[in-house]
């Protein structure tokens, strides 16, 4: 098994789309990299001295007209039929301050979570795609039948492959992290804020990195099994674009409760140990208008987690009896 | 060691087509093939030899029946004497992006074979050089010989060829052919499927004819053809009519075919010539007509209401 799943990884590294996904990774990682520096670039000096201007002008407003508009707001409080909004949330006027002028400086511990959680998706299709390929091809070309007459333990053979998927793409997605990582750290080192980077956050960072690792060997194999029971890339390809597109897509707007089942949130819910999401609750009030409201919720690192392991493990299961009991043309 | 390489009882395949038809392949084989030796395997498109193969090297899942090699029950052994069954089933079918050379080596890795014995199987099916460029680009024969490559990274004793000349030029049948014959002298068991019974009767010692799924004649390629009775010759005679009385009367069997008449039952063709000659009848022509495989199946299968 072992020598198999060697034997199986040295194919992996030697396919071209395999060559062509890490070049497309790279690329990606690249882009991202020069976004974040974009984005973390300090105003010139002509942008900063107008937003300065703006500020002076906000607050010498302040000054001479926020007295006489709280009267005038408490005024009109006064006449709100009931049941009214609090008087504190419908008539505050507060001071301009100078920071909320002009470009906040970029904090490191603010945009990484967000930045890793993104990488995630790009790795998880990429290991996906790659791994669908990997098992579709060997059916299409029907070098399987070949192979098995050299090793006819189908489940070696089975498991040797996804473990190969899966393994191959550890080192990749752990690399690709943390080039993102590092580098928007040294990014936002130089042009922005990275005081706030405690040792507990780059405590957080890395699990939500690790947890993405997870996800991008998970995704590997789960291409794998869905290339070997369709045989063929293309097909494997077009199933998880429709389902994405159908289920996670339309019918999680359709019906919002469902999004707890649906791979996607707990996917984030997984990565980022925790996901929200909103559902709109609608309720008739005791004067018999009727109210809809957003209503946000939190679903579980917990539940993302027995999620894709029982996902995971009832796919693998289902491919390896498949694969066990199909008739190698 | 067993002297029988391969032997099936009641072997039996259906499959189910994407409509939900049934089609059988394979109904109740009983097939012996002797250690040592080319045996060839032969039956019609769509007798059922493929799948009869698939089943034995594990890649087809039998219905019922079954099946030894070595001595060793299969599937259940398989990984046993997998080592020892080098196969080609169909057309060889290997990774197209990768070169020969690359497909032989992730094989010879897989079983744990030395990486210079990759070498080795290219030079020994002269491709050499070849070895290098990708499978995708390889002729034909290229790929069999390829194939018949990645059969020898194992020193198998039982190699089974599965139709190996289809789609070959003449000088790649013989090429395959000297492959057999060399092999089968080695003291290797060689099962060699075919439609086209020219195509092993050089080669083959011994052959099993399948119709049907099922096993229709079997043992040595003069046994199946001949059928044990006299050869049949083919006559070109001026007078159809006197030279049918003339045979007849002498006990054989003439039927007329054109412009000549197909003499059967005669021990020695000499014979004919010899009794028209007396009559003053002369031969201008006489061959014998070989049976070939098509008609020994029609007769084989013609009893059998198939
Ligand atoms: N995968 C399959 N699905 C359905 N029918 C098949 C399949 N493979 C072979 N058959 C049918 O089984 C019969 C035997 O085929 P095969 O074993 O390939 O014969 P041969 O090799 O002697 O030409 C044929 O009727 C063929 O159409
Ligand atoms: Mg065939």
């Amino acid at each position: 098994m072992v020598r198999l799943t060697k034997v199986e990884l040295r194919r992996l590294m030697a396919r071209r789309l395999t060559a062509v996904g890490l070049a497309g990774l790279f690329l990606i990682t690249i882009l991202l990299l020069v976004a974040t520096w974009f984005d973390a670039r300090p105003l010139s000096a002509v942008e900063q001295q107008q937003a300065q201007q703006q500020y002076e002008m906000a607050h010498k407003d302040w000054g001479e007209h926020a007295q006489e508009m709280r009267t005038q707001c408490e005024a009109d409080w006064k006449t709100q039929p009931d049941p009214k909004p609090k008087l504190e949330e419908m008539c505050v006027y507060s001071e301009p301050k100078p920071e909320d002028f002009g470009k906040p400086p970029t904090v490191f511990a603010q945009i990484m979570p967000e930045l890793l959680q993104g990488s995630s998706y790009f790795l998880a299709f990429a290991a996906f795609l790659i791994g669908a390929s990997f098992l579709g091809a060997e059916f299409s070309s029907g070098a399987i039948g070949n192979w098995l007459t050299f090793e006819p333990r189908r489940l070696r053979v089975y498991g040797s492959k996804l473990l190969a998927a899966a393994t191959g793409f550890v080192p990749i997605a752990a690399v690709v992290l943390a080039v993102i990582l590092f580098g928007t750290f040294l990014i936002v080192d130089k042009l922005g804020d990275t005081a706030s980077t405690t040792g507990k956050v780059w405590g957080d960072l890395s699990a939500i990195g690790g947890r993405a690792v997870l996800t991008t060997a998970l995704a590997a194999a789960l291409g794998s099994v869905v290339g070997l029971l369709l045989r063929h890339t293309a097909a494997a390809i077009g199933v998880v674009m429709a389902y994405l597109v159908l289920a996670e897509g339309v019918f999680a707007a359709f019906l919002e409760k469902a999004q707890p089942w649906l791979v996607k949130l707990n996917f984030d819910a997984f990565v980022r140990h925790g996901a929200q999401y909103s559902v709109t609750e609608c309720k008739t009030g005791s004067d018999g208008s009727y109210i809809c409201d957003y209503v946000q919720k939190t679903l579980s690192f917990e539940h993302g987690a027995w999620y894709l392991a029982i996902f995971t493990v009832v796919v693998v299961l289902l491919g390896g009896w498949v694969f066990h009991r199909r008739d190698v043309n | 060691m067993s002297d029988v390489a391969i032997s099936t009882r009641g072997l039996r395949k259906t499959y189910r087509t994407r409509r939900g038809r049934k089609v059988v392949a394979v109904q109740g084989l009983d097939l012996e093939v002797p250690a040592g030796g080319v045996h060839g395997f032969l039956g019609p498109n769509g007798s059922g030899k493929t799948t009869s193969i698939r089943m034995l090297l594990g890649l087809v899942r039998a219905d019922a029946g079954t099946m030894t090699v070595f001595g060793r029950p299969v599937p259940a052994q398989l990984p046993d004497v997998v080592g020892r069954i080098g196969a080609i089933v169909e057309s060889p079918k290997f990774f197209p992006a990768f070169t020969g050379e690359k497909n032989l080596e992730l094989l010879a890795e897989a079983i744990g074979a030395p990486r210079a014995r990759v070498g080795e199987v290219l030079e020994q099916t002269s491709l050499g050089e070849r070895g290098r460029d990708r499978f995708r680009s390889y002729s034909l024969g290229m790929k069999q010989r390829l194939a018949i490559a990645a059969t020898l990274l194992k020193e198998p004793d039982l190699l089974i060829f599965d139709e190996p000349t289809n789609g070959l030029d003449p000088a790649g049948i013989r090429e395959i052919r000297e492959t057999m014959r060399g092999l089968g002298e080695q003291g290797k068991t060689v099962l060699v499927s075919s439609h086209i019974l020219a195509e092993v009767e050089q080669v083959a010692d011994t052959v099993s004819i399948i119709g049907h799924g099922r096993l229709l004649a079997s043992g040595t390629v003069a046994e199946v053809i001949g059928g044990g009775t006299a050869p049949t010759v083919k006559v070109a005679v001026g007078d159809h009519e006197a030279a049918t009385r003339i045979l007849v009367a002498a006990g054989l069997t003439v039927r007329a075919d054109g412009k000549y008449l197909l003499v059967e039952g005669a021990p020695d063709p000499a014979d004919v010539t010899r009794r028209l000659a007396h009559q003053e009848l002369y031969v201008s022509e006489l061959a014998p007509v070989r049976a070939d495989l098509e008609s020994v199946f029609l007769e084989l299968t013609e009893g059998e209401g198939l």
